[in-house]
């Protein structure tokens, strides 16, 4: 790795499949041992970002260097220093569990005896040694999951791409893994990290990218975008009676009203808005006209789901707005 | 550890199913045995070139040799199939490789089962017919070049297929397809010479009617000037084909 404050930086980067623009004008950077979150809707553009860093796909302009090293004519120094887990599925289809690390740590050139060893405490660490003999072929997809992480750990690197590594993993697994990888960011290891679980982001990630239709909206500390755009931006209230057809679209319709989301196992419905002033009455007003009675509202403590809701949902309405002039 | 033996150890061990092996073996030799045997008391022994007269079983079992080509070719695309499948072809081109290594590496695979696969036929079907075969150096160095020639062409043919279709049952049944006309138009059942026309001339443009061919020659020592042609022809096939195989795997999207 050369000497550069960033391991990555990097600086308008775009790429267009044709008319289509999926990433557009990016700007961002992530220093050593950082875990950097990427956090967007699907089809945000996330996984193409991940796919130029990577150097899998050219971008279409703008400068890059990711390790010190620069993205368009480097690419060979990058990848030999950086481990990926991509989003879909990658395994060898004709091996089991633990002959697949053999052959990928062959692959990295790691040395026998390393490999044996990191293999070993792979699958200890990773929970993998009742199905260690299994055909990957015959793996459950939270178990295929598992060892494409655990995999990735048997060479050495500097820096890691999670594309949504916990998809299909169960609550104790994915925790066992955010943990493993909290480790390893304490060993020194930078972190460029994909979710759609926003809890994960929060437990893991030093800085957020927001990101939408192509665009990064947002950079921040977790803790800083919930202040900025999801405190007391949730607004929560119960019905005595069951909302009848219309109401929900009508709540929903409200310009200040951001989202609606119903939970119905507390039978609660939750708003996210920049202006609860102007919600609550609203949400009285309508209630009025169904002729339903609250039996409780309140302003919620925001999550970064909130905050996310808020800041993507926004921007389309700009983007929308921008649009139609 | 060299990069291309990492990749080709990993190919061999990774994307190989060893039941297909063992039935592309059996194949060939199953048309060494049956086929031969049945047939050579109906068909009379000929020239093959350059005063050289063999059985008929004997014309078979070397074209079965060559067999095995074909089916080491066909590998190649399954290969290629199987990591565009599994996720593994884009997680191997984010690793410390570059695409050319990786096509290349798949090449070597199948040129090893290639080889491998005929010399096992070689090895299974000559003894038995009781064929005493003593080829000069020149005759074997023919012979060894014919196969990876061979190889080199069908492999490259099944990696060009593979990126074109658009699902691996499409591939299969199409390579399957392609392995017949390949087969049954060139010189391993039959010498072209004694065909109807229409035959002929495609068996000229067959790359596995030189395979045949060269092979024979160099085994049975019968090489005439006209191998060095057929040779010069093989080595233009395989190197187009090669050509067109990377540029279509240079097209495939990640």
């Amino acid at each position: 790795m050369t000497t550069s404050e960033y391991v990555i930086d990097v600086k308008d980067l775009t790429k267009r499949f044709g008319e289509k623009m999926a990433v557009e004008n990016v700007t961002f950077n992530t220093k050593r041992s950082e875990v950097f979150g990427f956090l967007g809707p699907n089809g945000a553009g996330k996984t193409t970002t991940i796919k130029m860093l990577t150097t899998l796909l050219p971008p279409t302009s703008g400068t890059a260097s990711v390790l010190g090293f620069d993205l368009k004519t480097q690419g060979r120094k990058i990848r030999e220093r950086i481990g990926v887990v991509q989003q879909q599925d990658s395994f060898d289809q004709g091996l089991n569990v633990e002959t697949s690390m053999e052959v990928y740590g062959l692959i990295w050139d790691v040395p026998k005896k390393l490999r044996r060893d990191r293999i070993d405490e792979l699958i200890e660490r990773f929970g993998m040694h009742d199905f260690r003999k299994l055909a990957t072929l015959d793996l459950s997809a939270g178990q295929r999951r598992r060892l494409q992480v655990a995999r990735e750990f048997i060479h050495d690197m500097d820096l890691l791409f999670l594309d949504e590594p916990t998809v299909g993993l169960d609550p104790i697994v994915r925790r066992n893994v955010l943990d493993y990888i909290k480790d390893k960011v304490k060993d020194g290891l930078t972190i460029f990290f994909t979710t759609h679980i926003l809890e994960e982001a929060e437990y893991l990630c030093d800085r957020i990218a927001v990101i939408n239709q192509g665009r990064i909206i947002q950079i921040d500390t977790p803790g800083n975008l919930k202040r900025r755009f999801g405190s007391a931006k949730a607004v929560e209230f119960n019905l005595q009676e069951e909302s009848p057809p219309g109401f929900v679209e009508n709540i929903s319709s409200q310009e200040s009203i951001s989202s609606l989301t119903y939970d119905k196992s507390t039978k609660t419905y939750r708003t996210t808005t920049s202006r609860p002033e102007l919600v609550i009455p609203e949400i009285y007003r309508i209630a009025d006209r169904f002729r339903l009675t609250i039996s409780s509202i309140f302003i919620a403590q925001a999550t970064l789901e909130d905050a996310f809701i808020n800041m993507v949902t926004e921007d389309d309405k700009e983007t929308k707005g921008r649009e139609t002039g | 550890m060299n990069v291309y033996l990492r990749l080709v150890y990993r190919n061999l061990r990774a994307n190989l199913d060893k039941i297909s092996l063992f039935f592309e073996l059996i194949f060939p030799l199953f048309f060494v045995f049956v086929q031969g045997y049945a047939l050579n008391g109906i068909v009379p022994p000929f020239e093959l070139g350059n005063g050289v007269v063999i059985s008929y079983s004997l014309f078979l079992a070397a074209g079965a040799v060559t067999l095995t080509v074909i089916n080491a070719g066909t590998n190649a695309g399954t290969q290629l199939w199987y990591d565009r499948k599994n996720g593994m072809f884009e997680q191997i081109l984010m690793g410390p490789f570059t695409r050319a290594q990786y096509i290349l590496s798949i090449i070597i695979a199948t040129l090893v089962i290639g080889i491998g696969g005929s010399l096992l036929v070689f090895l299974l079907a000559f003894p038995v017919l009781g064929a005493s075969i003593s080829p000069t150096i020149q005759g074997a160095a023919l012979f060894v070049l014919a196969l990876i020639l061979g190889t080199m062409f069908f492999g490259a043919f099944a990696i060009a297929l593979s990126v074109g279709l658009k699902s691996s049952e499409t591939f299969q049944i199409v390579s399957t397809f392609a392995f017949f006309v390949f087969l049954f138009t060139s010189t391993v059942f039959f010498p072209a010479t004694k065909a109807p026309p229409a035959i002929e001339t495609v068996s000229l443009l067959n790359p596995l009617t030189y395979v045949t061919d060269i092979f024979r020659a160099g085994l049975f020592n019968a090489a005439t000037p006209l191998v060095s042609l057929e040779l010069g022809v093989l080595v233009v096939e395989a190197a187009v084909m090669f050509v067109i195989a990377v540029l279509a795997f240079r097209r495939i999207r990640v």
